[in-house]
């Protein structure tokens, strides 16, 4: 055993390392392509970023982009419902859908916090966000037609995009990783509340259940194709640098084990007659969703897409005094 | 101990007015840290952070973000720009050996059998109380 | 929890009072609920949400206490929503639409601080309701911290800021003092200790709180006492009718359906 009193004289960084330890060694003065591979063995090895590591140009652009999708999908993902906060038709709806709402606006805010200490300014991502240079998610960009949609959103939508934030809670990014863990708890309530708004009118009357399964039958196509086409494993650079876990047909995969059951005990039915659990692959059979649409509207051109992203322009043009008042505008002295 | 964040220039941090060490100034937006603390008794946790112009509103906001539900029971609100960090892993995790200083510098296990062996005891029982283990099961150090 | 028998003028002075401070929480708390998703600020949109959810939650409490007092077969559902838009009884400050943020923030500050001065007029007369408002003003303590903390910043920033922070004040005074008009049957609620302080009263210390809030700040608005039937609408405003066919048209679509 090495003895602990003997003195060691001070070595510069590059030879300390050497000894055994090679902690964060890609912080170190060390050429690019050392640094790099210092970096992806810790990542691939399963461990951990934080904002002031040195990261690779690409795993820095990578990780902003996805988590930069996933903060405007929040933002934007508040639209579909906040306008039936107006019309929810009890008082504890009412107070459940306004927290709803406003967990997805803090989720936006953790995740644009995330993506600002990674070099991108929150007012820069709202101007690429609004001219459509970065994206959101398919599903909110339909519109919401009746209650049974807040319902469904609620219940179907947030499952499959908690299966997908689930896997994401061991991210390699650590600030990512923690609010996925924050994020995945907050979201297991919302979950709760659309289930209970789905099955309250699943034992309501006839008319509510035909609303119910006929929103099922509008938001089942978004829905299929919300985790987007398969992948192949291999060549998939966010696998590769665990940013997430898994693929989308793994994902897709999960959610619907999960789902389809609990869809079918209210009685209700699913729009695909292809749907079926193969047991002896192990996996379900289901329609080729249609990638096509999920293209075009990925793209901006959905049914609401336009529409949404107007609406944020103007309120953000609406609002900017507020934010000019209390950030540039120095305070005056009492009068 | 400098922070090595890429495109310091077009942080929003660096607009408004020049901050004066010991003064959180206002109308800048500055990241906040927030540490919670769930129920009496814990300890303070790193839960995140918030964008405010000023340590008041920061305050608010991380009650908001960190304490809406009543999931704590205090908050501490610390302007970023004042945490000071340690990451010199040659102060912190130095190389040459402390085992001494942990319960798993110390394992007595070989030794006390030889000692019971010349004695001709045999093993107290094992749920005594010791003074030599942190009291968790199974950690090592403690007697066998 | 009505184990406390009140004579017929009190229950319907008591009411009448229910009736008013309910319809104002549930008609301030849905209409700044609209900033959910949109306010100026991400991280204020949150704050500004939790402070209308807070309101609601006020005014369901406050419907929940009505409906034992009515005892007429109604829950706390069907006072909120199953009325025509002639029979809510909201301060007319509340038809003023939450406009723009300076409008919010200067009609939240009016509506707490004289809120603040209604809660602290209850007295004991009817415990049901002294728990309640005691609970109340703990939850209020934020909102007031909140608004003064933004009124703050909007009178002292330059130009923009608060002029518009100044010509909202000035466009909601006539109306902010209908928060504290005297309900029918004060003297009653009086005489039963269910008001500890009668509205006048009320409104002299909120005027004097207004006054030393803004006065500092330069600001000088005009408040005065609101006459005792300011809280009924024979003729509602179209933004209330246009609101109310809004909050009703889930419930209306299938009358009697549980949601």
């Amino acid at each position: 055993m090495t003895d602990p009193l003997a003195l060691d004289p001070v070595l510069p960084p590059r030879e300390r390392s050497e000894l055994g330890g090679r902690a964060r060694a890609w912080n170190e003065d060390l050429s690019h392509d050392e640094r790099y591979e210092h970096f992806e063995a810790h990542v691939l090895g399963g461990g951990k970023i934080e904002p002031n590591d040195w990261m690779p140009d690409e795993y820095r652009a990578a990780v902003l982009r996805f988590i930069e999708m996933h903060a405007n999908s929040e933002l934007m993902g508040v639209l579909p419902e906040r306008e039936w906060i107006m019309r929810a038709p009890t008082l504890r709806r009412k107070l459940a859908l306004t927290s709803k709402v406003q967990d997805e606006v803090g989720h936006a805010q953790l995740l644009y916090r995330v993506a600002e200490d990674l070099g991108k300014p929150r007012e820069a991502m709202f101007d690429d966000l609004l001219a459509g240079k970065t994206k959101f998610h398919n599903v909110f960009h339909y519109p919401t037609r009746t209650w049974a949609d807040i319902g469904v959103i609620a219940w179907l939508v947030d499952a499959a995009a908690i299966v997908a934030q689930q896997a994401l809670r061991d991210s390699s990014y650590g600030p990512y990783a923690r609010t996925m863990q924050k994020i995945c708890w907050e979201e297991s309530v919302h979950i709760m509340h659309g289930r209970d708004v789905v099955v309250t009118l699943a034992n309501g009357t006839a008319s509510q259940r035909e609303m119910l399964q006929e929103a099922l039958n509008r938001w089942w196509g978004p829905l299929m194709q919300m985790h987007g086409p398969r992948s192949d494993r291999a060549k998939d650079r966010d696998l590769h640098w665990r940013i997430k876990a898994k693929t989308s047909e793994e994902l897709r995969q999960e959610f619907l084990t999960i789902y389809v059951p609990r869809i079918l005990e209210l009685g209700l039915t699913l729009p695909d007659p292809a749907l079926r659990h193969d047991k002896a692959a192990g996996e379900w059979r289901y329609t080729d969703p249609d990638w096509n649409e999920l293209r075009t509207v990925v793209t901006n051109h959905g049914p609401m897409s336009e529409a949404r992203l107007e609406f944020r322009r103007l309120n953000r043009e609406a609002t900017a005094w507020v934010r000019a008042a209390i950030l540039h505008e120095a305070p005056r002295a009492a009068a | 101990m400098t922070r090595d964040l890429a495109s310091d220039g077009d942080r929003m941090i660096d607009e408004g007015a020049p901050v004066q060490p010991d003064e959180a100034p206002t109308g800048v937006l500055e990241p906040y840290e927030v540490f919670r603390q769930e129920k009496d008794g814990d300890a303070m946790r790193h839960g995140g952070n918030v964008l405010a112009p000023d340590p008041e509103l920061a305050v608010h906001y991380a009650r908001e973000l960190f304490g809406r539900r009543g999931e704590s029971v205090r908050l501490w609100v610390v302007r970023r720009a004042d945490v000071h960090v340690l990451e010199d892993l040659d102060l912190l995790q130095p190389p040459l050996d402390r085992s001494f200083k942990k319960p798993g510098g110390y394992v007595m296990r070989d030794k006390l059998a030889a000692a019971r062996g010349r004695a001709g005891t045999s093993k107290p029982g094992a749920r005594a109380a010791s003074h030599d283990t942190t009291g968790r099961r199974g950690e090592p150090g403690g007697e066998r | 929890m009505t184990a406390v028998r009140l004579a017929p003028a009190t229950s319907t002075a008591l009411a009448d009072l229910l009736f008013g401070m309910a319809d104002d929480e549930f008609v301030i708390g849905f209409s700044d609920s609209e900033w959910t998703g949109i306010a100026p600020i991400l991280e204020e949109d949150v704050a500004m949400s939790s402070i209308a959810q807070d309101e609601l939650g006020h005014a369901k409490a406050l419907y929940e206490l009505l409906a034992g007092v009515l005892d007429d077969g109604r829950d706390a559902d069907a006072l909120a929503y199953d009325r025509e838009p002639e029979a809510y009884r909201h301060a007319r400050l509340l038809d003023h639409g939450r406009g723009d943020w300076a409008m919010t923030i200067a009609r939240r500050f009016l509506y707490d601080t004289a809120d603040a001065a209604r809660l602290a007029s209850i007295g004991d007369g009817w415990p049901p309701l002294a728990e309640l408002v005691a609970k109340i003003r703990r939850e209020e303590r934020y909102h007031l911290m909140h608004v003064l903390a933004w009124v703050d910043r909007l009178a002292r920033a330059d130009g923009e800021a608060r002029s518009r922070f100044v010509a909202a004040l000035e466009a909601l005074a006539p109306d902010a003092p209908t928060i504290l008009a005297a309900p029918d049957g004060e003297a009653a609620l009086l005489e039963s200790g269910i008001l500890a302080r009668s509205m006048p009263s009320a409104f002299a210390a909120w005027r004097g709180e207004v006054a030393r809030v803004l006065g500092p700040l330069g600001i000088t608005i005009a408040l005065e006492p609101a006459a005792g039937a300011s809280r009924h609408r024979p003729a509602p405003s179209t933004d209330f009718r246009w609101l109310w066919g809004e909050f009703t048209s889930v419930r209306r679509s299938d009358t009697g359906a549980t949601w």
